[in-house]
């Protein structure tokens, strides 16, 4: 079991130092994924490795060149990962999310790597228009074909299906971790989850699941702690500091669901098996935001803030605490209706506003601690 | 002890102290074009009064499509624009931060969500929750409530989201309409401007969407939509953009007769004003104006010793002050991109006997919309056929929309002997603004032109 969770923190700490031996090691190709509704699939069932691009723990040096200190840390840090060279080994980058900083960030990419391709294909962020299935068919079949040209080679129907199925199978597992922990029956720190979705962004599929198939096996079982449960939202993009989520927890929290892109959100839908894949993914992605609604696009059924009224609910949380990256305009737009909504539900909640930097950690302990209190105060009552 | 208005003065004067204190020759036509726009906004106020549906609109410039069919409309980042430049922008940016909207965001959309949360106070309870006197307050009282929501935002994710907000703040009852522009990549082989499979793909796109527009406009006034109408609206929009581009070219002459900031004073009539008699008159007058300034040799900065490219979104806060500060240094700011790369940018693309498929294309030319190899291609031809010698890139600290890739801009700028100078600022939030930064910066930029010009000698 340690020599698992060993392999998994070092794809999760390190994915592009993964990825590199992973070329050096099968020879086939490494494509980058931008997120944050981008499939890995069809990258997959061409015959490459798909990883999600990572914002690493360096300080913005080299990237300040290119981007402006107000854009996310998620985009500062991709910016001075380029910079750097780090995505110099990259055979292309594949993107599709309609996110006015990471359009640029990628139009940075594209210029500091010309060699390389950056495949647009625009996912349709309007998800009630009448025409949103057939434009998200639409984009993806223009994938496929752009993904057809980049390998030199015809990707067949059978080899997409294949690579749904192993997304699938991945997905299913670390859901059902997930419904361990909401449970109570898996007692898996925020970090480890983080390390096991983030883990399945970067590596090879196959490999990933059948370490998790060993990992739930092995999974010794656990009874319902006494700490305060509290439910995780926020970050699109990147993970949240893993510190923090340890902080939180040591203050006498207990994370037991989220909605974060490195956690459920990431793993909250499957892909139909049997149709077209071009069906599967296009009703994938629009089925996405019904599970879990994003702010990032326009969605008139979808409501963030009832989907987390009712999440911590059903996860049985005594509080949200609210992961907000500084600058992430989605999330600003939505946060006061939450703050609203949590409010009229009488329900504990904390925003948290995080960064790349500046970003001390004991500075916040203070306010998670009081925010606890709260929780537990009316845990009491 | 000086009065108020004395200490308002002395806190905001209405020229900056710096350079030899010569200020911008304003086109005199922009009063008249400063008059019309104060007629269209005070025929928006009665629009209820007059029986007509309003809809709050972000994005291009899809006013036609309303005119068309006898419709009064908001655009929301003409409103905050404004109240911007009238400095009555405060009460609704501290409505919306009293709601929780981080001072980051976007400072257009903060802007009309406090206005729009302030007049759903005003209708829940009669009153605005302002000093009745307060002056900010009698105009923002007068902006009528929306019928219909349309969104058409090229490139900006923002600015989807933004009317998202504005629908869930009216609680999802208004009906909503959301046009997609795409951005155009340009990754394909055969990528160009205005060409291309991406281009021809993405055009019928937006037509598609554009005549389900019209529908939609039917369906919520419960009265069919005049498509003929629209080609008539088009022809004056079509005529005016015309001159205005005859007037742009003009600007080549040297001196330059009109600036980027006569420019900002007209983009209204184009971006968002009814297509009438009126606009095309106007740029009839400008362009008249500038012809005459070109026969007599009149400057728009007297004695213009450098023409600068302005880069990036207006600060409306300071159209006025940023044009003196330019002019008092020699600086003639001759082009810019919001300014000369939008707003019916490619007329001859509009047929009027059915103009959607040419509307679409001219929203797809937004000056973001394009990636960078392609927009900074066309900036460079700008630049060069306005005979640029440096740029201004204005940081518009909360518009990630037009600071995108303005590293890049003035990479290849240096590249072409182009110097640049950042200046730090934004679109309707005065506070990112900094003077003295831009006071330094630009004696810095005035000083390496100053040093090109005497190594070419």
């Amino acid at each position: 079991m340690q020599e698992i969770w060993a392999a998994l923190e070092d794809a999760a700490e390190w994915p592009l130092a993964y990825a590199r031996r992973y070329k050096q090691e099968t020879g086939k190709r490494v494509i980058g994924i931008l997120p944050m509704h981008f499939p890995l699939e069809l990258a997959h069932a061409a015959g490459a490795l798909p990883t999600v691009l990572q914002e690493d723990r360096e300080p913005i040096t080299v990237g300040q060149s290119q981007v402006y200190t107000f854009y996310c840390g998620y985009n500062r840090s991709l910016t001075d990962q380029l910079m750097r060279g780090e995505f110099a080994f990259l055979d292309a980058v594949l993107f599709g999310d309609h996110c006015v900083q990471l359009l640029g960030t990628a139009d940075v990419i594209r210029s500091e790597m010309p060699e390389v391709p950056i495949l647009f294909n625009q996912l349709i962020a309007s998800l009630s228009a009448p025409w949103a299935l057939e434009e998200s068919q639409g984009t993806f079949r223009q994938l496929w074909k752009e993904l057809e040209e980049l390998v030199g080679h015809p990707v067949s129907a059978e080899a997409a299906q294949r690579s749904i199925r192993l997304y699938n199978r991945n997905r299913q597992l670390i859901r059902h971790l997930f419904d361990l922990r909401r449970q109570g029956r898996a007692a898996l720190s925020g970090r480890q989850m983080q390390v096991l979705v983030k883990s399945s962004m970067v590596m090879d599929v196959e490999v990933h699941t059948a370490m998790l198939e060993q990992l739930i096996a092995g999974l010794p079982a656990a009874g319902r702690s006494d700490r305060v449960r509290i439910y995780v939202s926020g970050h699109y993009c990147q993970a949240p500091k893993p510190e923090l989520l340890d902080m939180v927890e040591a203050c006498g929290a207990e994370i037991v669901d989220d909605d974060l892109y490195h956690g459920f959100r990431f793993v909250s839908t499957d892909m139909e098996e049997n149709i077209d894949p071009v069906d599967s993914l296009a009703n994938w992605y629009l089925a996405r935001n019904r599970r879990v609604p994003c702010a990032a696009v326009a969605d008139e059924g979808a409501d963030w803030d009832a989907f987390l009224i009712d999440a911590v609910a059903k996860s049985q949380a005594s509080g949200l605490l609210i992961l907000q990256v500084k600058y992430c305009e989605p999330h600003m737009y939505f946060y006061p209706e939450i703050k609203e909504a949590f409010e009229r539900a009488g329900i504990p909640h904390l925003l948290i506003e995080t960064d790349h930097e500046e970003m001390p950690i004991e500075a916040l302990k203070t306010r998670v601690e009081t925010f606890l209190e709260i929780a537990k105060r009316r845990i009491a009552a | 002890m000086q009065s108020p208005a004395g200490l308002q003065t002395a806190l905001n004067p209405a020229s900056p102290s710096f350079g030899n204190g010569t200020r911008a020759n304003r086109l005199k036509a922009t009063k008249q074009g400063g008059r019309l726009v104060n007629d269209y906004w005070s025929d928006l106020f009665e629009a209820k009064e007059s029986g007509k549906k309003v809809i709050w609109y972000n994005g291009t410039h899809i006013p036609p499509f309303f005119q068309a069919h006898d419709l009064a409309w908001v655009h929301g980042e003409a409103w905050s624009a404004y109240l911007a430049a009238k400095h009555g922008e405060i009460p609704a940016q501290r409505a919306s931060e009293e709601r929780g909207y981080d001072r980051e965001l976007c400072s257009y959309a903060r802007t009309h969500l406090g206005q729009a949360l302030l007049s759903i106070k005003a209708a829940q309870e009669g009153k605005l929750g302002l000093n009745a006197d307060d002056p900010r307050a009698l105009t923002m009282a007068k902006l009528p409530l929306p019928d219909m929501i349309v969104n058409a935002y090229p490139y900006c994710s923002s600015g989807q989201q933004w009317d998202d907000i504005v629908y869930r703040m009216f609680g999802k009852k208004i009906p909503i309409f959301t046009v997609t522009i795409p951005m155009l990549w340009g990754g394909r082989k055969d990528a160009n401007y205005l060409a291309g499979s991406e281009w021809d793909e993405r055009s019928q796109y937006v037509a598609k969407q554009l005549r389900a527009l019209g529908d939609f406009l039917a369906e919520h006034t419960g009265r069919k939509y005049e498509w003929d109408r629209l080609g008539e609206v088009m022809s004056y929009i079509k005529r005016a953009s015309e001159l205005r581009l005859e007037g742009m070219a003009l600007c080549a002459a040297k001196p330059a007769p009109a600036t980027f900031f006569d420019w900002i004073a007209s983009i209204a009539h184009l971006n968002f004003m009814p297509g009438t008699q009126d606009i095309v008159d106007y740029f009839q007058l400008v362009k008249d104006e500038i012809e005459e300034r070109v026969r007599t040799g009149e400057a728009a900065v007297p004695n213009e010793k450098y023409r600068l490219f302005f880069d990036g979104m207006m600060n409306w806060n300071k159209v006025g002050w940023l044009a003196d500060k330019f002019a008092s240094v020699g600086a003639s700011v001759v082009a810019g991109r919001y300014t000369h790369m939008s707003f019916w940018q490619e007329p001859q693309l509009i047929d009027l006997r059915d103009p959607v498929v040419g509307m679409a294309q001219n929203y797809l030319v937004c000056p973001t919309n394009h990636a960078a190899p392609l927009m900074i291609g066309e900036i460079n031809k700008a630049c060069d056929k306005y005979g640029i010698d440096g740029m201004v890139m204005h940081t518009a600290r909360t518009c990630r929309a037009m600071t995108n890739y303005q590293f890049l801009i003035a990479d290849s700028a240096k590249h072409r002997a182009r110097p640049s100078l950042f200046f730090e600022g934004d679109v309707a939030d005065e506070s990112f603004y900094k003077d003295e930064l831009l006071n330094v910066r630009l004696e810095a930029l005035i000083e390496t032109l100053d040093a090109q010009k005497r190594l070419v000698a």
